[in-house]
């Protein structure tokens, strides 16, 4: 009875502690959504590849969005012809690299700040590598799912086709141009100007709509974290996360399966922080945002199943070796 | 109480339009999930529960979700009406309407769960030392107060981090409280005055304690058992190892203070 009201009462710490950090995640994503287009901010990208990785991990400082709203505006930026690095890039460092996930792992993390600070820094290194091993792939489209593929700009520079020859349903603009309707990218890029009173109901039924999808996925993995705690023995928990390998492949698997929004993570992490190595700590915190299950439902909309691995096989291994040399040598 | 009266007209409101078209319902659960998690957190503000679940200096946080969450009921309620087509942002993981029923669920239990603060039991699975060296947090600062019986027991860990020599406390004034434990591998006579610290919520709270060498059987004081204690330290053998134990003078039972943890 102690130990159910024990782990109750560490449950709704967690949700009470994360859910203001889950208001202004999706508040932000959602006023991203409507306010902030992105084909002004690709002209200023830098073209090299590694600038392009370097500038595309940074963005989302710009776009505070946790994994689940990154893929969104990923998938924007792809289909207005961003490159490569940039977008793989954007995909696997925004969700970490950004204030508001800094401020809710400060506010978690506060007595260890090294672990907040390697959190950024392991990302970084993390997502430019990819994003810069991606970058040999110029043409994105062999690799992207063969939705987002169609929507290419290559296709928009051969516009010079009327839009009659090409099958789809469209709205003429006033200024004569074309709306494919059932291209949902499209409409998002090109949202008709819409009263700002609309918008604002569109950002809060947005933020509904994110907040119960995340919360619900939030209340799962605290009541996982709140479950381990008190019902799982110590001695098991203490010899799995005492020990430099076991406890860094532990916390990455967790991270996979519970799938907790980057937002709120850092709260999941901290009731392990006295159990765990810091290594396992900063694998969860720096593998979580970039795959998990829920992650993968989304990439698969983005990517076809190859890049996937792709990204998944490097992540993991460079999150293992980073995090392993933490425990051995930092900490 | 000016909290509870939005939602109560908002469920008249919606007995009186009914629920016939689909879209509408949708709407109305959103308003009851909304309207719920405000009313749990409000809850915890008002009742003083929230000291039980997060450090305070984040409470600011928890307590303006609350009121953001009661404003997003109220413009649902207000404007859910009016349909307007969100653009498709997210494959998710689970079906909406199931994300949105545990979401009530759990704001409800919330509404009736009351936390309690964590004691002995949870002490003893956490693993209880009087050295923070095991644990997460390193002292950030030693702060020199001018007398002894100002310290709390967290400050005399603290200040036995950066000494740890507990013959250099001999003779200190000591007055502090906290809940009783009996580490079952110490003599009958000996207890272990116990508290919580909190660095950010209660899913990171550990335990430290003091032993206290008593005069009769520890059984005179209730595992869980808030005690004010006041004295002074000696330094004592238990189960072989040296630690600076409290020697009381006077031993005074205290109801369970209201924001039992310690920062």
């Amino acid at each position: 009875m102690e130990q159910l009201s024990n782990g109750l009462t560490l449950f709704f710490s967690l949700l009470v502690e994360a859910i203001p950090f889950l208001l202004i995640g999706v508040a932000f994503s959602s006023l991203l959504l409507f306010f902030v287009d992105e084909r002004t901010l690709i002209k200023f990208l830098p073209k090299t590849p590694l600038m392009g990785a370097i500038a595309g991990s940074l963005m989302g400082v710009f776009f505070p969005v946790c994994e689940c709203g990154n893929v969104p505006v990923a998938r924007r930026l792809i289909v207005q012809g961003a490159p490569s690095s940039v977008a793989v890039g954007f995909l696997l460092a925004a969700p970490t690299i950004n204030p508001v996930v800094f401020w809710a792992t400060w506010v978690a993390f506060r007595d260890q700040p090294e672990i907040v600070f390697l959190r950024v820094i392991f990302t970084l290194v993390i997502a430019v590598t990819i994003a810069w091993v991606f970058s040999r792939q110029p043409d994105m489209r062999p690799i992207l799912h063969p939705a987002v593929a169609r929507q290419m700009p290559q296709i928009r520079k051969s516009e010079p086709i009327n839009p009659l020859l090409r099958s789809g349903t469209f709205l003429l603009l006033t200024d004569g141009s074309t709306l494919q309707l059932d291209d949902p990218a499209a409409i998002l890029t090109k949202t008709p100007a819409q009263p700002f009173a609309v918008k604002i109901q569109l950002v809060i039924d947005n933020m509904v709509q994110e907040l119960k999808e995340l919360g619900a996925v939030l209340i799962l993995g605290s009541a996982i974290a709140a479950f381990v705690q008190v019902a799982v023995p110590r001695d098991w928990i203490l010899t799995l996360g005492q020990n430099f390998i076991t406890s860094i492949l532990a916390m990455m698997l967790l991270a996979a399966v519970v799938s907790i929004c980057s937002t709120v993570d850092s709260f999941f992490a901290l009731s392990f922080a006295s159990t765990f190595t810091t290594g396992a700590q900063l694998a969860f915190l720096v593998f979580g945002p970039m795959i998990d299950l829920k992650n993968i439902g989304l990439l698969m909309t983005l990517f076809k199943p190859r890049a996937i691995i792709y990204i998944f096989i490097l992540a993991a291994q460079m999150c293992f070796i980073l995090t392993l040399f933490m425990n051995l040598y930092v900490s | 109480m000016s909290v509870k009266r939005p939602q109560k007209s908002g469920r008249a409101a919606r007995q009186k339009r009914g629920s016939k078209t689909p879209w509408f319902r949708q709407n109305w659960l959103d308003v009851l999930v909304l309207g719920a998690w405000s009313m749990t957190l409000f809850r915890y503000w008002i009742t003083g529960k929230l000291f039980l679940l997060l450090h305070p200096d984040y409470m600011w946080l928890a307590n303006s979700a609350a009121v953001i969450l009661l404003g997003m009921a109220i413009f649902k309620l207000v404007k859910g009406r009016r349909r307007i087509q969100a653009p498709p942002s997210h494959t998710t993981l689970l079906p909406p309407q199931l994300s949105s029923l545990i979401l009530l669920g759990v704001a409800v239990l919330g509404f009736i769960f009351t936390p309690q603060a964590f004691a002995r039991e949870k002490a003893i699975q956490r693993g209880i030392s009087d050295s923070l060296t095991l644990t997460r947090s390193q002292p950030q600062r030693f702060v020199r107060q001018a007398s002894s019986e100002e310290r709390t027991i967290i400050d005399w860990i603290r200040t036995l981090n950066v000494y740890p020599e507990p013959d250099a406390y001999a003779d200190q004034a000591v007055n502090v409280s906290g809940f009783v434990i009996h580490p079952e591998e110490w003599p009958e006579e000996y207890l272990m005055l116990s508290r919580f610290v909190l660095t950010c919520c209660a899913a990171d709270a550990y335990p430290v304690g003091l032993p206290v060498q008593l005069a009769v059987s520890r059984q005179a004081y209730a595992p869980d058992s808030w005690l004010q204690i006041e004295g002074k330290m000696l330094t004592s053998t238990i189960n072989g190892q040296r630690q600076l134990t409290i020697e009381p003078t006077k031993i005074e039972t205290i109801p369970e203070p209201r924001n039992p943890y310690e920062y």
